[in-house]
């Protein structure tokens, strides 16, 4: 099957802002794959740069944004979904793509995550998922793995950790999928879904964070912990295989979930096109 | 052939995984067994994931000691791949041996060490004309494009089966009871008609090879146009992570004395756009140019 639009050769600095590089990312850090596997969703979809907005947060993933040579909006910590959400409902002429981290998305702003995937409004969010609050000096994050060290749990993380595709997908969420960085092209692939799908989409990527998270736990380098990050998962097509015992902490990855549930934004434009037709 | 004096009949059949070796093996045995011989059948199955060779020993006669057939005594050779055929060929008995193979080429992994985009696999070069000019008896027949013609490429093997039946002495009618007994119900008409094509084929003469095999096989080139590629790397841009060094199946990049990705080996380059995919500094461009064949 061919879903592409676009037959051109994908070339990312047809995307990206030339004189912003190169971008301030630690070397090694899984962010840069996950904007190019962006991109290039974005460019076989054949979307128009101007039809296309790019709505992030604070952290390493709300930078992004400012790379993409669109249109791009660098909001407050925690609310690019609730100003997408404005932003949506006031263009829906948009292509609305929604970066954030794992702090920003599922700690600071847990609550607008949990709506926006309620109101199934057509945006993309993918939340690049690092472990870890990078930027501000490495601190716990909601989906830090058990017993793992950061600057605020010295003596290992006891909490436990967030499925934010369960979340997702309890909350409603149009269309929900997991991909690690390593598999660039299934996570394009899972992308150009997300954005093609009319409602909410949300797509976490696991990214690796090797200068703060890795050096502090010794995962490795770069390409160990994509490697690790890798085996750690459980591809679409053994999801129903029964081999749970010799993988038992494997993350599924894939689209997860997919529901037809009506887009918010047509529900509300068809309400206000009733209550104006009444009015006149 | 009729069992020989001393000794029992010894039919060897080789293939690659999934083919329906074993089903070809389990057919004859039975079919023996119902005539009252005694029968001996050993095989190796298995493989069919690692693309690997399989292999089914079948002796028939009034009494048979070794499950396994020993080098140069097979009466005949069944082979449903040509490279496996010439594999096993010495197993033949050079003086009385049949040899029928179908000649469709599966091209195992291990055959294709050349990494290039467009190199041809490492395949066996003899041409089944060559072959059977060696051989005493024995059909190299395309029996893949014969079952394909007959709607199921997967009858193949009991096409094969019919061009066997003519160097046994069976009745028709007992092969096809015993095979209608081993495929699923629904392939039972094509597979009758497979066999009767095969049987066919073969009662043409006592050597045949089928001129017009297409050698059905796959060429790397059909594949894959090949390409000259271009590696470049924005240098400014390269922060060392060493993700391209490690990830590149072919090893050939590395980073220099500042620690910039530097492509070493140009010529272990197959463009395959792992590293350009997996840099997360946007620093590798790679571009693939279709080289052009000079018309013919």
């Amino acid at each position: 099957m061919k879903d592409s639009v676009n037959e051109a050769e994908f070339q990312i600095n047809d995307y990206i802002r030339l004189d912003q590089m190169p971008h301030f990312l630690c070397p090694g850090c899984g962010h840069g794959i996950a904007l190019r596997a962006l991109l290039w969703a974005v460019h076989e979809l054949g979307i128009d740069k101007d039809k296309l907005a790019v709505v992030s947060g604070i952290g390493c993933s709300g930078r992004l944004s400012a790379y993409v040579d669109a249109n791009s909006f660098h909001t407050t910590h925690g609310r690019p979904l609730a100003f997408a959400t404005g932003l949506a409902l006031a263009r829906p002429d948009l292509h609305v793509i929604v970066i954030t981290g794992d702090g920003d998305s599922l700690a600071i702003g847990g609550n607008h995550l949990i709506h926006a995937c309620r109101r199934n409004l057509n945006m993309t969010c993918m939340m690049l998922n690092n472990e870890i609050y990078g930027m501000t000096g490495g601190q716990v994050s909601p989906t830090t793995t058990s017993n793992r060290y950061t600057t605020t749990t010295p003596a290992g993380n006891t909490e436990p950790v967030f499925d934010a595709c369960a979340l997702a997908t309890a909350a409603g969420a149009g269309f929900v999928g997991r991909e690690v960085t390593m598999q660039v092209t299934g996570l394009k692939n899972l992308l150009r879904d997300a954005i093609a799908h009319d409602g909410f989409s949300f797509v976490e990527v696991i990214s690796d964070c090797t200068e703060i998270y890795g050096r502090k736990n010794d995962l490795g380098v770069s390409p160990e912990m994509m490697l690790s990050q890798k085996a750690g998962m459980r591809p679409e097509a053994y999801r129903n295989t029964v081999d749970v015992p010799f993988k038992p902490n494997a993350l599924e990855c894939g689209m997860l979930a997919k529901n037809d549930r009506p887009e918010y934004g047509a529900t509300y434009r068809a309400m206000v096109d009733r209550i104006r037709g009444k009015g006149a | 052939m009729a069992e020989k004096k001393n000794g029992p009949t010894n039919v060897l059949i080789v293939g690659v995984g999934g083919q329906g070796v074993i089903m070809v093996s389990k057919v004859l045995a039975m079919l023996c067994q119902n005539h009252g011989y005694e029968v001996k059948q050993s095989e190796v199955h298995g493989m069919a994931k690692r693309g690997g060779g399989v292999f089914s020993h079948v002796r028939f006669g009034s009494s048979v000691w070794s499950p396994t057939i020993p080098v140069g005594e097979a009466d005949v050779l069944v082979a449903l791949e040509w490279a496996e055929a010439l594999r096993w060929i010495n197993y033949m008995n050079p003086q009385t041996g049949t040899f029928i193979a179908d000649t469709q080429k599966i091209v195992p992994p291990f055959a294709c060490r050349v990494r290039d985009r467009g190199a041809d696999a490492m395949y066996s070069e003899e041409t089944p004309a060559e072959i059977m000019e060696n051989v005493r008896a024995g059909y190299a027949m395309d029996a893949t494009s014969i079952a394909e013609d007959l709607g199921n490429l997967k009858a193949a093997n009991t096409v094969l089966l019919g061009a066997l039946s003519n160097s046994l002495e069976f009745s028709v009618d007992a092969w096809l009871e015993v095979i209608r007994s081993f495929v699923p119900p629904k392939s039972i008409d094509i597979n009758m008609e497979a066999f009767a094509k095969g049987r066919e084929w073969a009662q043409a003469g006592p050597k045949r090879v089928d001129e017009n095999a297409k050698g059905r096989g796959v060429s790397g080139r059909d594949l894959h146009k090949q390409v000259e590629t271009k590696l470049e790397i924005t240098e400014e841009w390269c922060k060392g992570c060493d993700i391209c060094v490690k990830m590149c199946p072919e090893r050939c990049l590395r980073l220099n004395d500042q620690l910039i990705s530097e492509l070493h080996k140009p010529d272990a380059c197959t463009g395959c756009r792992m590293c350009e995919w997996l840099c997360p500094d946007f620093a590798i461009k790679i571009t693939n140019t279709p080289i052009m064949e000079p018309a013919e």
